[in-house]
């Protein structure tokens, strides 16, 4: 993907907040209709706080980075890059069969529930990428956020 | 956003009106006031997600911890939500099955 900004945030869990705030401040201003980006801001939140976890568990000091901006025409695309030691996704399982006391990997589901599109890709670390249909604004799609 | 919490009396029920944003940095003192209610007693408790601005897996998480602290009483843990971005993710999840999710606080209360 070619991103337009990326954000490179301390291994800090105060910082999912300020993910979540520049990512939907750039997807509306991209043109997304508000209730795109509030499934967007819960995405964004959940693959943001697994990457910081990971490094925090880990021991990782490194930033986590995410990448994200239009990708195409009514795309709206996020990268979420960790440098833990990564994870193989869970099969994609309809939520009736998990034991409704399990309260970890619900950020998964709701991230494959969520998104449009998204790859888990196990590396030197967890790559997640996301994307988001953007859609015409109502008063067009002018790059401008509406007032 | 910071995460405000008040509780009260309501009857036989204690109501945790919740507001804010619930995600990773602040869950754990969610997590903190169900696990004091809970231990002073509190077993029929209704939280009320109205004034709830966002929540995600973390905070789901500490609610289905809330719901089966309760149980182990033998008590109930209800909610309150009537807003569709956030209900839309009980429901990804499969939890609506798990909660009783109620429109209002007079809903809430008059279920028993």
């Amino acid at each position: 993907m070619k991103a337009e900004v990326e954000l490179h945030l301390p291994p800090d869990v105060q910082y999912v907040g300020l993910a979540r705030l520049v990512v939907t401040v750039a997807a509306r201003k991209a043109g997304m209709a508000d209730e795109r980006v509030e499934d967007l801001k819960i995405a964004v939140s959940e693959a943001t706080t697994n990457a910081i976890l990971a490094h925090l568990r880990n021991d990782r000091p490194h930033p986590v980075v995410l990448s994200f901006g239009p990708t195409h025409e009514n795309t709206f695309g996020v990268t979420i890059v960790d440098a833990g030691p990564g994870f193989d996704p869970p099969s994609p399982d309809a939520p009736d069969t998990r034991a409704w006391t399990d309260e970890g990997g619900l950020g998964v589901t709701l991230i494959r529930g969520l998104a449009d599109d998204v790859e888990f890709v196990r590396g030197d670390g967890m790559r997640v990428n996301m994307h988001f249909a953007v859609g015409l604004s109502a008063n067009g799609h002018d790059g401008e956020a509406s007032p | 956003m910071e995460l405000s919490l008040d509780h009260r009396k309501e009857g036989d029920r204690t109501v945790l009106e919740v507001g804010g944003e619930v995600d990773v940095y602040t869950a754990p003192k969610l997590r903190e006031k169900l696990v004091e209610l809970v231990g002073e007693g509190h077993h029929q408790i209704v939280v009320d997600m109205t004034k709830v601005e966002f929540l995600d897996s973390t905070g789901l998480g500490v609610l289905v911890g809330g719901l089966k602290r309760v149980r182990s009483h033998d008590g109930t843990l209800v909610l309150v939500c009537n807003q569709e971005r956030i209900l839309k993710i009980f429901r990804i999840t499969g939890l609506t099955k798990v909660f009783p999710i109620h429109d209002s606080l007079d809903e809430a209360l008059a279920d028993s």
